[in-house]
């Protein structure tokens, strides 16, 4: 089975200067659950309209083999999508949500829907404007697991939610939704809640992807490492992309999956090792500039080239 | 195309849009009220009673095709105010139709669905020129039974009784005629829906202000700058030519004589049924714009989503 998405050189720029995405090249594979992931403006709203088809770019980018700029209608057949802001218009009835679905969707199982309503305080009379922000969610949520899609894509799906609606919208996609045959794409700010649930991470900086791994990869590719101040000068020395200082104490990031970088022993000289969270990964090889590690962006840069 | 997307596709046009079926039954109640509460007849067929017209009303009691005529002409006329209203109302819809979706970002969701941007401006077409159209006629068609019964129970003992004759088969033909005049005028203004809606998909804000200003400065500009009104007057023909062609008209203000007024009803009669509309090269120009217009709302919906 080929690649979900399959994106080579991706590129899209906006007016004149503003180039969104800069050659964008990545795959997913199915089964996965990617968490696609950068700071604002680094390109991943761009990036996920290219994939929804509701955007025109240059390159190569295939959907489950569709171009979704000529064949967007026949691909959300076979695509799922919440945006980060709840889109579900004011004046529709949530019985009538249900039909047009179920109207408009080879796919959609009205019964399943139902089903996961009825989990919810949610009247099937009451209008869209006249629920909660997280009922809203769920109400979106209800209308998108009973598809039978192969992918769903998600940007931000949490946003504005209390932490009770967060836990069960995650709980529900990865207990009733997710099969390993599905593939679910997922942009989040909040990536401690997410971080467990990823089988692969991309992120993505200034319009480039830098870095593309499997979750399970990650302990073979970064490492981190917890010290005290008089390893410092040690710890530098061995070209970490990224170092941080708290309490005294000094966290460093290094890349150990390229050829000269430091083995785990000589960083397990200078104090303790553990693999980086993906949300410390996150802040290490985005943190351009904005820390003490000036350089890190720069380092950050070269761990993906 | 599939027929159950169509479908759901209007009746989605009507939850967003209730006033499209709520407008023409308020028509049709208000109809009917002044109806029972006037003392006239009707107010768009106004034949008043005195000494001149005694000859007309002696007449039609005895001349039984022209008392059809009449019975259509003013049954028929019924629907001009319901036309009206629907045109008022269905000129915002169209406006809102393609602008609200960007406005309320709920585009983002309607774009989720296997549902392509042809399908979508062509449910908004079709409701605007058949969709709603048909329901006027379906409701009107109903009021006019209602009206006709009010107003026969009004003229019994009068010199009109004569009048309120009902003719079933003239009246199933009324229909029919009303039905084909439904299908011409969707014809004659789908470039004026096709141009609303293009002002609906292409504004930021204020789509209504995109629809009337541009042509409202042409016509301003080629006065003052050539002192003619040839912009207007195609404007004009545009929003008013179908009703130009359907002049349902009888008057006896000027102390007609029976026999003009009878002429007058004749005309109207034929004026309902008439197909000429069908060989005006206008009509057909104005089919190949709307259909080139189409695509063109079609193709900025595409990538319409950045509001």
């Amino acid at each position: 089975m080929g690649a979900v998405i399959h994106a080579r050189d991706v590129r899209k720029r906006y007016g004149r200067s503003t180039l969104a995405l800069d050659g964008l090249d990545f795959d997913v594979a199915a089964g996965r659950i990617v968490g696609l992931m950068g700071p604002n403006g680094a390109g991943k709203t761009t990036a996920l309209k290219s994939i929804l088809g509701l955007t025109p770019f240059e390159g190569e980018l295939q959907v489950l083999g569709r171009d979704p700029r000529t064949e967007r209608d026949s691909l959300m057949k076979d695509v799922c999508f919440i945006a980060d802001v709840a889109v579900l218009p004011k004046w529709l009835r949530v019985d009538h949500a249900l039909d047009y679905v179920a109207g408009v969707h080879p796919k959609f199982d009205r019964q399943r829907a139902d089903d996961v309503l009825a989990r919810t305080d949610i009247k099937r009379k009451s209008k869209v404007g006249e629920l909660s922000k997280g009922m809203i969610t769920q109400l979106h949520l209800a209308l998108i697991m009973a598809i039978d899609a192969k992918l769903l894509v998600l940007d931000e799906p949490t946003l504005g939610l209390d932490l009770l609606y967060r836990r069960g919208f995650y709980e529900a996609l990865l207990n009733d939704y997710f099969d390993h045959e599905r593939t679910i794409l997922v942009t989040t700010h909040q990536v401690e809640e997410v971080e467990n649930l990823l089988t692969d991470v991309l992120f993505i900086s200034h319009g480039k992807i830098v870095l593309d791994s499997t979750v399970d990869a990650l302990p073979s590719r970064f490492a981190q490492l917890i010290t005290t101040s008089e390893h410092v000068a040690a710890a530098r020395a061995l070209r970490p992309v990224y170092e941080r200082e708290v309490f005294g104490r000094y966290a460093f990031v290094f890349d150990i999956g390229k050829g000269g970088a430091p083995t785990t022993d000589e960083l397990a000289a200078l104090g303790d090792i553990r693999t980086p969270s993906i949300a410390d990964l996150f802040v290490a090889l985005m943190n351009d500039g904005h820390s003490n590690g000036a350089t890190a962006g720069r380092v950050g840069a070269e761990v993906a080239a | 195309m599939n027929i159950t997307v169509m479908k759901t596709l209007l009746w989605r046009e009507t939850w967003e849009h209730r006033g499209l079926i709520w407008a023409p039954l308020i028509t049709a109640a208000v109809i009917v009220l002044t109806a029972l509460l006037s003392t006239s007849f009707t107010g768009s067929v106004q034949i008043n009673v005195d000494g001149k017209e005694q000859a007309l009303f002696a007449t039609l009691a005895t001349d039984l095709s022209h008392q059809r005529q009449l019975f259509a002409v003013w049954l028929g006329a019924l629907v001009i105010p319901q036309m009206i209203v629907a045109m008022i109302v269905l000129v915002f819809y169209v406006l809102d139709s393609l602008y609200n979706e960007r406005k309320d970002r709920s585009i983002l969701f309607w774009k989720s669905m296997p549902v392509s941007d042809a399908e979508t401006v062509g449910s908004k077409l079709a409701t605007a020129l058949l969709l709603v159209p048909l329901w006027v006629w379906l409701v009107s068609m109903i009021a006019s039974l209602v009206v006709f019964v009010i107003v026969s129970v009004k003229l019994a003992g009068t010199p009109l009784a004569p009048l309120a004759t009902f003719h079933l088969g003239t009246w199933l033909v009324l229909q029919l005629t009303m039905l084909q005049n439904v299908l011409i005028a969707a014809l004659w203004y789908a470039p004026v829906a096709v141009y609303l809606l293009l002002m609906s998909v292409y504004a930021k804000r204020s789509p209504f202000l995109w629809a009337v200003l541009p042509p409202v400065l042409l016509v301003i500009f080629e006065e003052v700058a050539f002192n003619t009104s040839v912009i207007a007057g195609f404007i004009a023909n545009r929003l008013f030519g179908f009703f130009r062609e359907l002049d349902l008209h009888i008057s006896s203000d000027d102390g007609d004589t029976s026999a003009s007024v009878i002429q007058q009803i004749a005309r109207s009669y034929e004026q309902l049924g008439t197909l000429d509309m069908l060989a005006k090269p206008d009509l057909w120009f104005g089919v190949a714009v709307a259909v080139i217009g189409f695509f063109v709302v079609v193709r900025l919906r595409r990538w319409r989503d950045d509001a």
